[in-house]
């Protein structure tokens, strides 16, 4: 006597339906794990940039108009003005800095003073909220202090008299602040990178 | 009695019994069910000026020098085609048929939520289009960027930014989605490969889905078709020739009013918009997505918490978790509103108090959010209109839901008096001798 002929209903143990479902599902299952696996390998070009870190003794260079790439000297900017700027040949859009030119007995805490020589002071110009960059406004605006930084995305505000704290609109975190100095040719040099995360914040860290 | 004989394709292909099935299909006649046709047709406009387009652009964000410039080679494509002869008027149709299938189906999605037309046995569908409606939107915002302008870059920046900021996988998702750190040379060729290969595929095959569940189903009816024909039976006229020659009808009045539209008002302007540069231009995101727009204008910078090690600031709760939710309910309608027995006619507005205060407050809704993208130009505080996304569609809800009962109230009366039974039995041979007689 054979043993299935031994059990009650002699049905094998797997009918074919059930090993086909199994098979059909095994099959199925490493189909979309291979291509999950092809997919994640997937590379987009790069194009070479080298290291574009901020540094220490970085010069400051226009980043628009007509003397887009010279480099910001103590008389470029007039009191009251602020111009974009990018470190020299480090030009990636998160490198992008907005300079002012405030009066020194102006700026109050918590601006980092001993970053600011002379009234010069450097904020990273992408907005903090979804990274687009800010402008300097000169329109007076509601609930703003004049001179004021305006995002013209979601409208968000900042005081840059005041360390770029936010003073309007829904930009979670001031706009870090950049170390600043002015060399003996009267050159406006980085004196290290930003410490605080520059534009959105990533995965919420 | 001779037989006629039948003819060549008939011969080899037997399409007699396809005919008889499909092509006797009856359509209820009421303008409101041409929003899906409008769609559908924008879409075949949108795949005839698409592929148009692809012969001609380069998806590249490589600096190429064009004209004494240096500009991104898909910028450059893109003048190119303008400069062809029929070029920009082909993009500008391309463009206004875009706009034009998102209208049409928000129109189509609001006819079937307000007539009821989502419940069972058609939840499938109401899911089916919740998805191609979402596509439709993805499909529109992929092809922002291909041009490369100023706006393009920005507005995918924007939407960069959003899918970031995303607690714990942000990252992850953004690097996979945009190929990179946006703005990346890898970012043109993927959302190439989303706007003219994945979203319409996905199209496609969901508007296959669509349409068989509804050759099935049988559209609804019009409430006073009721009691005319035998219950499962629809009161209409047949696919063809009756409702094809219509379709054609509307299908040529689209591609002359987009026409009309494209050479009349000039829509995406590269030229003016110039190439993407270190500034931002102030803009605005299209109709559809202002109320997401005016939604991150009104959340402040102080509604941010942290959670498992992660902070939950404003862009997330702008840009992601609200219009999330938002659209998982419209997703869920047909889960909140029920039905125990298959529903067959559409009912009208004041017949259902609450759904119809809830569609219109959620419309005032989406309209002060969209609002709320223009304080500046309105001069309007934004807390104004904080405080008003809250109380405008309550009050145009609750306006809606008095206005639906008087409308009751009125309409109880004499419907009971007029409804007679009719003969269906006559109505329905009378149809079916109408489609058959040619």
């Amino acid at each position: 006597m054979s043993p299935e002929q031994e059990r009650p209903d002699s049905t094998p143990r797997m009918g074919r339906r059930t090993l086909m479902r199994w098979f059909l599902g095994i099959g199925a299952m490493s189909s979309v794990a291979a291509l999950a696996s092809v997919l994640g390998t997937v590379k987009p070009p790069q194009a070479e940039q080298g290291d574009q870190e901020i540094k220490s003794g970085d010069l400051l260079t226009f980043a628009l108009g007509t003397n887009k790439g010279d480099t910001i000297e103590r008389s470029s900017i007039l009191p009251g003005q602020a111009a974009l700027a990018f470190p020299k040949s480090k030009e990636i859009q998160d490198n992008l800095i907005m300079v002012f030119h405030l009066n020194t007995g102006d700026l109050i805490p918590p601006t980092r003073l001993d970053w600011a020589p002379e009234g010069f002071v450097a904020y990273s110009a992408i907005c903090t909220h979804l990274g687009c960059t800010v402008n300097f406004s000169h329109d007076p605006m509601e609930g703003a202090p004049y001179p004021h930084i305006h995002c013209p995305c979601h409208a968000g505000l900042y005081n840059p008299q005041a360390g770029a704290k936010v003073v309007g609109g829904p930009p979670p975190r001031p706009l870090p602040q950049l170390p600043l100095t002015i060399n003996a040719k009267g050159e406006l040099v980085a004196d290290g990178p930003f410490e605080e995360p520059v534009g959105v914040l990533q995965g919420g860290r | 009695m001779e037989t006629k004989k039948p003819g060549w394709l008939e011969e080899r292909l037997g399409l007699s019994g396809f005919r008889e099935k499909f092509l006797q299909k009856a359509f209820p006649v009421h303008p409101s069910f041409f929003l899906g046709e409008i769609a559908l047709f924008s879409f075949v406009i949108l795949v005839i000026t698409g592929i148009y387009l692809a012969f001609s652009y380069e998806p590249s964000a490589q600096i190429v020098s064009g004209d004494g410039q240096s500009l991104p080679a898909a910028y450059h494509s893109v003048i190119g085609i303008d400069k062809q002869p029929f070029g920009l008027i082909v993009r500008q149709v391309h463009h206004w048929s875009a706009h034009l299938m998102i209208a049409a189906v928000l129109l189509h999605l609001l006819r079937v939520f307000f007539t009821g037309a989502f419940r069972k046995p058609r939840e499938i569908n109401w899911f089916v289009g919740c998805l191609l409606l979402f596509l439709t939107i993805f499909a529109a915002f992929s092809g922002y960027l291909l041009p490369y302008d100023a706006f393009s870059v920005t507005a995918t920046g924007i939407g960069y930014g959003m899918v970031v900021s995303i607690p714990w996988i942000g990252p992850m998702l953004a690097n996979f989605v945009f190929a990179g750190k946006f703005p990346v040379l890898g970012t043109i060729p993927r959302f190439y490969g989303y706007h003219v290969m994945l979203i319409p595929l996905l199209l496609l095959g969901l508007m296959a889905l669509h349409l068989i569940v509804m050759i099935k189903q049988k559209h609804t009816e019009p409430g006073y078709n009721r009691g005319k024909v035998a219950p499962g039976q629809l009161l209409g006229i047949p696919l063809w020739p009756q409702q094809a020659t219509l379709m054609l009808e509307l299908f040529l009045l689209m591609t002359a009013g987009l026409l009309l539209l494209a050479s009349a008002f000039p829509v995406h302007p590269v030229e003016l918009y110039g190439t993407p540069g270190p500034q931002t231009p102030s803009v605005k995101p299209d109709w559809y997505l202002l109320w997401v727009y005016g939604l991150l204008k009104l959340i402040p910078g102080w509604m941010e918490g942290e959670l498992w090690g992660a902070m939950i600031n404003p862009e997330v709760i702008g840009g992601v978790i609200l219009p999330g939710l938002i659209i998982l309910i419209i997703f869920l309608v047909p889960v909140f509103a029920r039905a125990k027995s298959p529903q067959h006619y559409m009912e009208p507005l004041s017949q259902r108090p609450v759904r119809t205060a809830m569609g219109i407050g959620a419309l005032a809704f989406f309209l002060t959010l969209s609002a709320a993208g223009y304080e500046d130009t309105l001069g309007i505080s934004i807390n104004v209109f904080r405080l008003a996304a809250f109380a405008v569609p309550i009050l145009v809800g609750l306006g809606a839901y008095l206005s639906a009962r008087l409308v009751q109230g009125l309409m109880m009366k004499p419907r009971e008096q007029t409804h007679k039974p009719t003969d269906s039995q006559t109505l329905e041979a009378q149809l079916r001798q109408r489609s058959s007689g040619r």
